[in-house]
């Protein structure tokens, strides 16, 4: 059986370690439970009546929520006092490290552990595949990338361990010598999409990477970007056969036809930083008489984070391997993908295990979580874009993307694909071909950040169409509406959205708002007053999922009413919690006042079992391990690609549903004297709950602790429990249920609880997954986002001052309204960041020279922003339509409408980021 | 040209080159010292001396240390970099700060090396007439000479303040992370003294 | 060393000895576990790790604490996080934090509420116009950095606590 990251959770159990992901507990009163489950019984509910978030109250008083709050005091059963560690990191990446000279701590201030490379060696641990890449930079090679750690010192007490920070500062201890240049590796995977499409809509593709699978030029030679000529290749391979059409496009592209318009350009953008506000930090302690490794971390992807710190110990020598791993997971102080699959946790266990007995905090300053922390992918991109000139449609388009990957691989791959995948934006493209290779570079590590890469593709987009839009002449607005992809229509991978496809809206939103209208007195207006005045529009389309999601909760209903929610999704500031607990409310007539996010080990009940990589494995395969009942492709996933609504809130949603049919709507007949036999009883979709009464044509409303108690005293189903997947459709499951009903839901995983009973499994009878060819598709959910700004340059500074914005977007249902407007407005002010502000020089003037901090990374204030002139509008869903995914897509439109508004105001089109205020005056003088 | 002369000539040009770009150089390493007074008096009209050493003293003027805080906006400079100071903070009234952030509560009486914070009890943004930021050495000799924008300042003051002013002196003191002004603060205040004995002339 | 005595959220610390290098930050974090006041930037560059000091002179203001040393508040007293609600009662400001949705991931609330507390102290003792407001929000508020939000939810929270009692805060027209 191939060995996959799914396989070694039950690697771990074999070989002994028993993993334990449970909630953390804190000090004194409250314990863990109480502390992070939100808001709490007999606890105010801002949300109960939309008036706030369920984690409001702790987050205004400042409890303790985030892994940087907590120290062992803090934790019961943990030994008192904390003892502190720090990673030392190389700020060279072209010399031989020949190791650390720790003799200025001297006596009282000396580390009392010293981590390297040859401790982690002798003791036999393993870097996870996906972190691959030297833990600790051994002596005597080159590090392989700015930052990488050459040690790690832990010191008992927290003053030694602040004295010595202060004393190591510098930097000069970490030695090095003799120059090789930096190292050389492989590129971390490098793709490309095709696609021709048929003589008319209807008629299939002639060439699709749904059809024809994936393809990747391989590496024939050692070059540094690979080869991505056909001819070059064995002739009838399947790269063969995808690039000769991607070929035949480009030479369409570079033909003289007049009746093209073709524009060929170059857009480059920049690294970036996360810059969520709490920089990564962990406890830990190897509690070594029970030998249990107690870890407690804030990250987005809480199964990934125990399973790889479970690899990291599992082949590990006495006695660095723990029996059982307890992790617990906290709220987190932002995210936006920097906490996804990050190695950090690696280390903080790290830190616990070399220092046995005693609890050790690892924790980051801004200096070093610049230096360390997953960073936004720089792309080069070169785009050719080919626009009839009589009827303004696209033609053909053809991209080579590079992204400069940093030190380690991380999501490097799964970017470049996505990115590509987004390179056509809202468009309909018959003919479109796009190359992307990933680099490994001695730059920081980038990975996971909010847009995924579709930010810099569709960025380079927006303001390519708004130069075509000049060049034909054609209004912009009609130009996007004459191209845009219809419902129904196929995406470059060449399969359709399964959801809504809204852009129709979105544009004539756009169309009618004022400042469009009014951009050309607006920008006459500027040609009087010594400013100079522009407005820009880009409208843009992000996918979201990951094509291998999962959703895990589970609800109860006490007596009174009272609802319980348990999921895997974590809160980043998302407002996940909230979200699953309004989504509940729709089925259950409540909001729930006991939220508990980020779990992962409560769901036993369900006894899960996976195999294999979801990603990559085919239909036999699959079909022959879902015959298992317990078996999904895949346990927990990471909070992460706009999936917190969508996702994260799935599980639950369904569990709800199966509680009211077979709970709360058989009380609810009881207390009307309905028969089960009649025909009214069919009719639970009919119900509607409203100011927790259930109300039913005809009858008198109930009370939702009326129904409640009749569910207990019935021994009905007051909880469930359920496991959903989605490969870009959910999977979907038939159970039967209280004897006889049979129950097909959008799960895979059905456990329920009767009155104040246990959980019992209830074995699936049937299950379609989704198919494995769906790793074909590129997305299949997407949404949208379109975004107008007018802005005003001052001629004589550059100073840009946005004057009036608009974004709208559509997300299908918004389950918290007040979280989608803030999420659009705080993803507006990190696209004028992108654009304007941010940026980090790559290499040695980089944050990999731990150098780094806000003096230099400038990110936006509140006084850089339009804060009384933003205007969000949201599209109320269509009927029925379940939540989307937004988070990202609303980032994704500002960028790109700033710089055609840049365009519009100096006549300047910037082809890379940031534009900045002197550029700007320098384009104005 | 015969061709002996001229392989003299390009020896002698190469020569030439080779010096100039040894002073170079050498110039370059030693950005971080201050020339003392004697070693302009090889020049021999009084008034280019003068200015001679007024020029070296431009180097501790000019040098980001000052600058920063002699800004020619009403926000002060910050780092080795002189970007502009984050958080945002204008002059205010006094040149003292905001009224929500004050200067002196983050820059306290002293630097403090642990959150690598400049401080002196004095901190504060020179006057809007003193400002420094974008003017030439020549520029800078006119303003600082002049009672209307020295804060009234004879030059047997200017010696004073440059040479023992304490906030000035912090200069040369200024904490990990910040580069010092070039020299000593006895260096900067000889030169000034010497320039000053010299008639205080001015550079073109 | 010094010898630090300090009243935090009216409650009296001390006397205790801390290094001088000892920050402040650390003083309530490691040393009290009064982690309610964020590390951010350790710079004072984004105000997460913002208290309030009460002067004696009866004014307020926000001072970080990342970068400046416990000992040297010996002495002062000091508004955290921890201390603006009384009672079990969440004050004003909390309040309307919450019910605008004002903060996202959360962390740098804390600085953001002590900020906004003593904007609101320092407008009952100098009134503006109501002309002046948005501005004067946005001048109080600016030195705090945010990634989540955008600010627009925490600025309108301020307004309409200030809105809500206009007599407090703001010039009557005819002043």
């Amino acid at each position: 059986m191939r060995t996959s990251r799914r396989e070694f959770v039950k690697f771990a159990t074999a070989s002994g370690i028993a993993l334990s992901l449970s909630r953390l507990a804190s000090a004194e009163e409250p314990t863990f439970k109480a502390r992070e489950t939100l808001p709490g019984r007999q606890r105010w509910n801002p949300a109960a009546t939309g008036a706030g978030r369920i984690d409001g109250v702790p987050k205004v008083t400042g409890a303790k929520l985030y892994a940087s709050d907590f120290r062992a005091a803090d934790l019961p059963g943990w030994p008192a006092s904390t003892s502190h560690a720090m990673l030392i990191r190389a700020a060279d990446a072209t010399h031989v490290y020949t190791g650390i000279d720790l003799s200025r701590l001297g006596g009282a201030l000396k580390p009392s552990v010293v981590v390297t490379a040859a401790e982690i060696a002798q003791a036999g641990i393993r870097v996870p595949a996906f972190y691959a890449g030297d833990l600790f930079c051994p002596v005597g090679k080159t590090p392989l990338y700015l930052g990488q750690p050459v040690a790690l010192l832990i010191f008992e007490k927290f003053d030694v361990f602040d004295e010595a920070r202060l004393a190591l500062r510098d930097g000069t201890f970490v030695k090095f010598g003799g120059e090789t240049g930096p190292v050389v590796m492989p590129d971390y995977g490098a793709f490309r999409f095709t696609r021709v499409a048929g003589p008319t809509p209807d008629a299939p593709d002639i060439y699709s990477a749904v059809q024809e699978g994936w393809i990747s030029p391989g590496r024939i030679q050692n070059t540094e970007l690979p080869v991505w000529n056909p001819l070059a290749m064995k002739p009838g391979s399947p790269y063969a056969k995808g690039a000769a059409y991607g070929e035949a496009i480009r030479a369409e592209l570079a033909e003289k036809n007049p009746a093209l318009l073709v524009l060929d350009r170059e857009f480059e953008t920049q690294s970036i930083d996360p810059m969520f506000l709490e920089p990564e930090a962990g406890l830990a302690w190897f509690n070594s008489r029970r030998e249990i490794l107690e870890l407690v971390v804030g990250v987005q992807s809480p199964y990934e984070a125990a399973e790889s710190v479970a690899f990291l110990l599992g082949k590990a020598r006495a006695p660095f391997k723990p029996a059982r791993i307890n992790a617990q997971f906290a709220y987190v102080g932002g995210g936006f993908g920097g906490r996804d699959h990050t190695p950090f946790p690696l280390y903080v266990a790290l830190a616990a295990m070399f220092f046995p007995g005693r609890p050790v905090r690892l924790a980051h300053d801004r200096y070093q979580q610049f230096q360390a922390g997953i960073k936004r992918h720089p792309f080069k991109m070169h785009t050719r874009i080919g626009v009839d000139r009589t009827t303004g449609k696209i033609q053909a388009f053809a991209a080579d993307h590079v992204l400069d990957g940093g030190g380690l691989a991380n999501y490097s791959v799964n970017v470049a694909t996505v990115a590509a995948n987004a390179a056509i934006g809202i468009y309909d493209v018959p003919k479109v071909d796009v190359t992307t290779v990933a680099l490994h570079s001695r730059g920081v590590t980038a990975g996971s950040m909010r847009g995924y890469g579709t930010l810099q593709t569709m960025t380079a987009l927006e303001v390519l169409v708004d130069e075509v839009c000049s060049a034909l002449p054609l209004d912009p607005i009609e130009f996007r509406r004459r191209n845009a992809l219809k419902p129904g229509g196929r995406t470059m991978a060449g399969n359709p959205y399964i959801v809504s496809v809204r852009t129709g809206e979105i544009l004539d939103k756009l169309e009618k708002h004022p400042i469009w209208h009014q951009r050309a007195a607006e920008k006459a207006r500027g040609l009087r007053s010594g400013i100079v005045v522009g407005t820009g529009v880009a409208c843009a389309a992000k996918d979201y999922g990951t094509g291998a999601d999962c959703s895990l909760a589970a609800v109860e209903m006490d007596q009174t009413g009272n609802i319980t929610i348990r999921c895997d999704a974590v809160e980043m500031g998302n407002g996940v919690g909230t979200a699953v607990a309004n989504r509940v409310a729709t089925y259950l007539g409540g909001v729930a006042d006991e939220v508990t996010v980020a779990e992962v080990d409560t769901f036993g009940p369900l006894a899960l079992v996976t195999s294999g990589d979801p990603y990559a494995m085919d239909q036999a395969t699959q079909d022959a391990a879902q015959r298992n009942p317990r078996w999904v492709p895949a346990i927990s996933t990471a909070t992460t690609a706009s999936i917190g609504a969508h996702v994260g809130t799935h599980a639950a949603a369904e569990a709800a549903r199966v509680i009211f049919r077979f709970g709360l709507w058989p009380a609810a007949l009881d207390l009307w004297g309905i028969a089960a036999t009649d025909s009214s009883a069919r009719q639970s979709d009919a119900a509607r709950w409203k100011d927790g009464q259930l109300n039913m044509s005809g009858l008198p409303p109930l009370s939702l602790s009326a129904i409640a108690a009749r569910a207990h005293a019935r021994t009905l189903v007051t909880g469930a429990m359920t496991h959903g997947f989605s490969r870009w459709a959910w999977s979907q499951a038939s159970f039967t249920v209280s004897g006889q009903s049979i129950w097909t839901a959008p799960i895979d995983a059905l456990a329920v609880r009767k009155g104040d009973g246990g959980y019992l499994r209830i074995n699936r009878t049937s299950v379609k997954f989704p198919p494995t060819d769906n790793n074909r598709i590129g997305t299949s959910y997407t949404s949208q986002c379109g975004t107008l700004v007018r802005i005003e340059i001052e001629r004589a500074t550059g100073a840009l001052r946005i004057a009036k914005a608009y974004s709208v977007l559509e997300c299908g249902e918004p389950l918290v309204p007040q979280v989608v407007v803030g999420q659009s407005q705080g993803g507006f002010a990190m696209g004028v960041g992108y654009a304007l502000l941010e940026t980090l020089p790559p290499y040695e003037g980089g944050p990999g020279n731990g150098q780094w901090n806000l003096g230099e990374y400038i990110i936006a204030r509140g006084s850089d922003l339009p804060l009384h002139d933003l205007e969000i509008e949201v599209l109320p869903p269509l009927p029925n339509e379940p939540p989307k995914g937004m988070a990202e897509v609303v980032m994704v439109p500002v960028v790109a409408a700033l710089l055609n508004a840049i365009f519009d105001a100096t006549g300047r089109r910037f082809q890379s980021l940031p534009v900045t205020q002197s550029m700007l005056k320098g384009a104005l003088t | 040209m015969k061709s002996e002369t001229r392989i003299k000539c390009l020896v002698a040009v190469a020569a030439l080159l080779m010096s100039m770009l040894s002073a170079f150089a050498i110039d370059q390493m030693q950005s971080d010292k201050l020339a003392a007074p004697e070693s302009f008096s090889s020049i021999g009209d009084t008034t280019a001396r003068s200015a001679a050493i007024f020029t070296e003293l431009g180097k501790v003027l000019t040098h980001a240390r000052c600058v920063n805080c002699h800004p020619a906006g009403d926000r002060p400079r910050q780092g080795d970099q002189r970007r502009l100071h984050q958080p945002p903070v204008t002059r205010g009234a006094d040149g003292h700060g905001l009224e929500t952030l004050r200067c002196p509560i983050c820059h306290q009486k002293a630097n403090f090396e642990p959150g690598r914070m400049p401080g002196h009890p004095e901190w504060h943004l020179a006057p809007r007439e003193m400002a420094w930021e974008g003017k030439t050495v020549a520029e800078i000799c006119v303003q600082i000479k002049d009672r209307e924008r020295n804060g009234g300042r004879s030059p047997e003051d200017l010696v004073h303040h440059i040479g023992e002013d304490t906030l000035v002196g912090w200069a040369w003191e200024p904490g990990f992370g910040r580069q010092p002004a070039p020299g000593t603060q006895k260096q900067a205040r000889a030169l000034v003294e010497a320039w000053v004995k010299t008639g205080a002339a001015c550079p073109n | 060393m010094t010898t630090l005595n300090i009243t935090i959220n009216g409650r009296a610390y001390g006397p205790v000895d801390v290094r001088d290098a000892l920050t402040l930050n650390d003083f309530l974090r490691e040393y009290l576990g009064l982690t309610g006041t964020k590390f951010g930037c350790g710079a004072a560059q984004c105000l997460s790790c913002g208290v309030i000091v009460d002067s004696p002179d009866g004014t307020s203001y926000v001072s970080p604490t990342c970068v400046v040393s416990a000992a040297s508040f010996d002495g002062k007293a000091i508004r955290t996080v921890e201390g603006h609600a009384k009672n079990g009662e969440l004050s004003t400001l909390q309040k309307a934090f919450i019910e605008h949705f004002s903060f996202q991931c959360g962390y740098c609330t804390a600085g953001f509420l002590n900020e906004s507390q003593v904007l609101l102290e320092r407008l009952e003792k100098k009134r503006v116009a109501r002309g002046d407001l948005e501005k004067t929000i946005t001048e109080a508020l600016d030195g705090h950095l945010c990634r989540c939000t955008g600010y627009i939810k925490y600025h309108e929270a301020v307004r309409d606590v200030i809105l809500a009692e206009p007599g407090r805060y703001l010039l009557a027209k005819a002043d």
